[in-house]
């Protein structure tokens, strides 16, 4: 009935990560990926954190999406209720967290909070709902390009280890530099399409 | 308080949400490849920034500690779906080509920014304009970005041909990473700018 | 009443919500109508401009598109029309790419011997890269490219194959799944054209 259904669960999780990476190719979950990719203990932290919260807002989101905005005819509220669910899931998942392990709590639930306004994860409700995505297809492509993401990011600290010890010039230091970095990975990046073309 | 004058200067300029703070790209760097739809996107987050900032300051009083941020992501939520409502009624061509971006200007961290900071202590008209530079200053930087891009990525300036039909496209430039340069060029730029002024102050 | 309490909380919140999403359906009721003949409009576009017609306003876009005759074939609505002495049939498609579908309409010359052009109705491809599908230069590869062996085929990036004879056009940079898709769409929808066209009675 619909298109999208054809599209093969396998290559949507693999484009999402690495050819079409949401960070590298759309620019989604810019604001924390910079700050935060100084350190890279933190930067696996927050991949782990969006790539669990994405797995889980998506799925959440497609289901109030397909059983509650499209049969009441609410769609044009979308952009609040996502957000929303986005908020009260993420709330939701540093209590659990909270509860079951102090361990775990200190190593991904510091990063929650950071979360709800990164725009990676509302970024791929909205195209799961613009997409037509199917549930399954909504959460492969949802953990995908958390995975990609985290890849991003974790690519990003070790590469700025090596940058923050070089000479740089005065302007270009700190953000400047961080932003070129990201336009090289970008390419490098978009250079798999070809090698992952095979269906 | 600061004046009006100084407040635009502060946020075009001295305190540019980009080149300063690299604050907010996510929502609109994707539409930097033509200077068009830059133009509605940026005018849209200057219009939600604006108004969000206007609303936040006049309801600051009213609004309970516990629910502040939820509070606020709703004004800001419900402008954005106002600016979603008009694009497809008035200018739907643009809706179609910006897709998703427009939703994402709820999670445009400047917008919260500059609720947080700023319209939660001033008064409402000055909030607005607060939010309105800031916008603004965010608007020079992208189309800054985006003129080159079509520039040299298509040979046109707003959708008119101004380079000669003998001119090759980069392809680059209608590529993402092409626009990581072009702002970490005008990163760069500003700051090296900013720092000369320093050092003549 | 204390600004902080439960209650005020929990009915602050809800007034808020109730006066945006009131004012937000009252928005969106207005703009419907709008909307909707906007939708056909872009619709009614997207079909001359596949024709190759062409057109400035909406009214221009009116008064041609009434032009055009609708046929409907084993339930698929095809549009035709007299161009330049050559009966030119266009037909509204949807496929897969590499993210969502593909929406758009492609024209052929009625006895299938060459594509007259195709449009570009929704995507939702990486822009600057699968996006690109939407510029002229790609959808230009398409008017009045020979269709060799039932098929135009999509072969590699930067091929600079201008001859319209040669059934192939260039892909996109850096997109190949999405150029793959489009090839995938081609051959599909040709194939459909050819059934219903062959089939006789158009």
């Amino acid at each position: 009935m619909n298109a999208t259904q054809l599209i093969n669960p396998f290559s949507l999780f693999f484009a999402s990560i690495i050819t079409s990476n949401i960070l590298l190719a759309n620019f989604l979950g810019m604001c924390s990926f910079i700050s935060i990719s100084k350190d890279m203990k933190s930067s696996n932290g927050l991949g782990l954190a969006v790539t669990v919260v994405l797995t889980v807002t998506t799925g959440i989101n497609w289901a109030i999406l397909n059983y509650v905005l499209i049969p009441l005819n609410l769609e044009y509220l979308r952009f609040i209720v996502f957000i929303i669910s986005i908020a009260a899931a993420v709330q939701m998942l540093e209590m659990i967290i909270d509860r079951v392990s102090q361990a775990l709590y200190l190593s991904l639930g510091i990063f929650l909070p950071l979360i709800t306004v990164n725009c990676a994860i509302l970024g791929v409700s909205l195209f799961m709902e613009i997409r037509g995505y199917t549930f399954v297809q909504s959460l492969v492509y949802g953990l995908g390009s958390g995975l990609g993401w985290w890849l991003a990011i974790m690519l990003l600290s070790a590469i700025r280890k090596k940058t923050d010890k070089s000479k740089i010039a005065p302007g270009l230091q700190g953000p400047g530099i961080t932003v070129i970095t990201i336009g090289f990975m970008a390419m490098a990046f978009i250079g798999f399409s070809g090698m992952l073309a095979v269906q | 308080m600061s004046s009006p004058s100084a407040i635009l200067k502060e946020n075009i300029w001295t305190s540019n949400p980009i080149f300063m703070q690299v604050l907010g790209i996510c929502s609109a760097l994707a539409v930097t490849n033509l200077l068009a739809n830059t133009m509605i996107m940026t005018l849209g987050v200057t219009f939600v920034t604006a108004l969000s900032s206007f609303t936040v300051s006049l309801m600051k009083s009213l609004i309970p500690r516990k629910v502040r941020m939820i509070v606020q992501t709703l004004i800001i939520a419900f402008y954005v779906i106002i600016v979603d409502i008009l694009l497809r009624a008035y200018l739907p061509d643009m809706s179609r080509a910006l897709g998703p971006y427009v939703g994402l200007i709820i999670t445009n961290c400047i917008i919260m920014g500059r609720a947080e900071a700023f319209a939660q202590s001033n008064p409402p008209l000055i909030s607005a304009w607060d939010g309105a530079t800031s916008g603004f200053g965010y608007m020079a930087v992208l189309l800054a970005i985006a003129f080159v891009r079509e520039l040299l990525g298509f040979g046109t300036v707003f959708g008119f041909q101004v380079l000669p039909g003998s001119f090759e496209p980069w392809i680059i430039m209608v590529t993402p990473p092409s626009a990581f340069f072009l702002l970490g060029i005008i990163i760069w730029a500003g700051k090296t700018v900013m720092n000369r002024e320093g050092a003549a102050a | 009443m204390n600004k902080q309490s439960l209650l005020y909380t929990v009915v602050f919140t809800f007034v808020v919500s109730f006066v945006f999403v009131l004012f937000l359906s009252f928005a969106n009721e207005t703009t419907r109508p709008l909307v909707e003949l906007n939708r056909e409009l872009a619709r009614q576009r997207s079909i001359l401009a596949a024709m190759g017609i062409p057109f400035s306003s909406p009214e221009e876009v009116q008064q041609q598109f009434s032009e055009v005759e609708q046929l409907t074939r084993d339930e698929i609505t095809l549009f035709r029309r007299q161009i330049d002495g050559r009966t030119v049939v266009a037909k509204e498609f949807v496929g897969a790419g590499l993210w969502g579908p593909i929406e758009g309409v492609l024209a052929v010359t009625a006895d299938l011997e060459r594509t007259i052009g195709i449009e570009i109705v929704d995507q939702n491809e990486t822009p600057g890269l699968g996006g690109r599908i939407t510029e002229d230069w790609f959808k230009d590869q398409l008017r009045g490219q020979r269709i060799v062996d039932g098929a135009v085929r999509v072969g590699s990036p930067g091929d600079g194959d201008t001859d319209p004879d040669g059934g192939v056009m260039d892909a996109i940079t850096g997109a190949t799944r999405t150029s793959e898709s489009m090839g995938v769409i081609l051959r599909d929808e040709l194939q459909r054209l050819a059934d219903i066209l062959n089939g006789g009675n158009v």
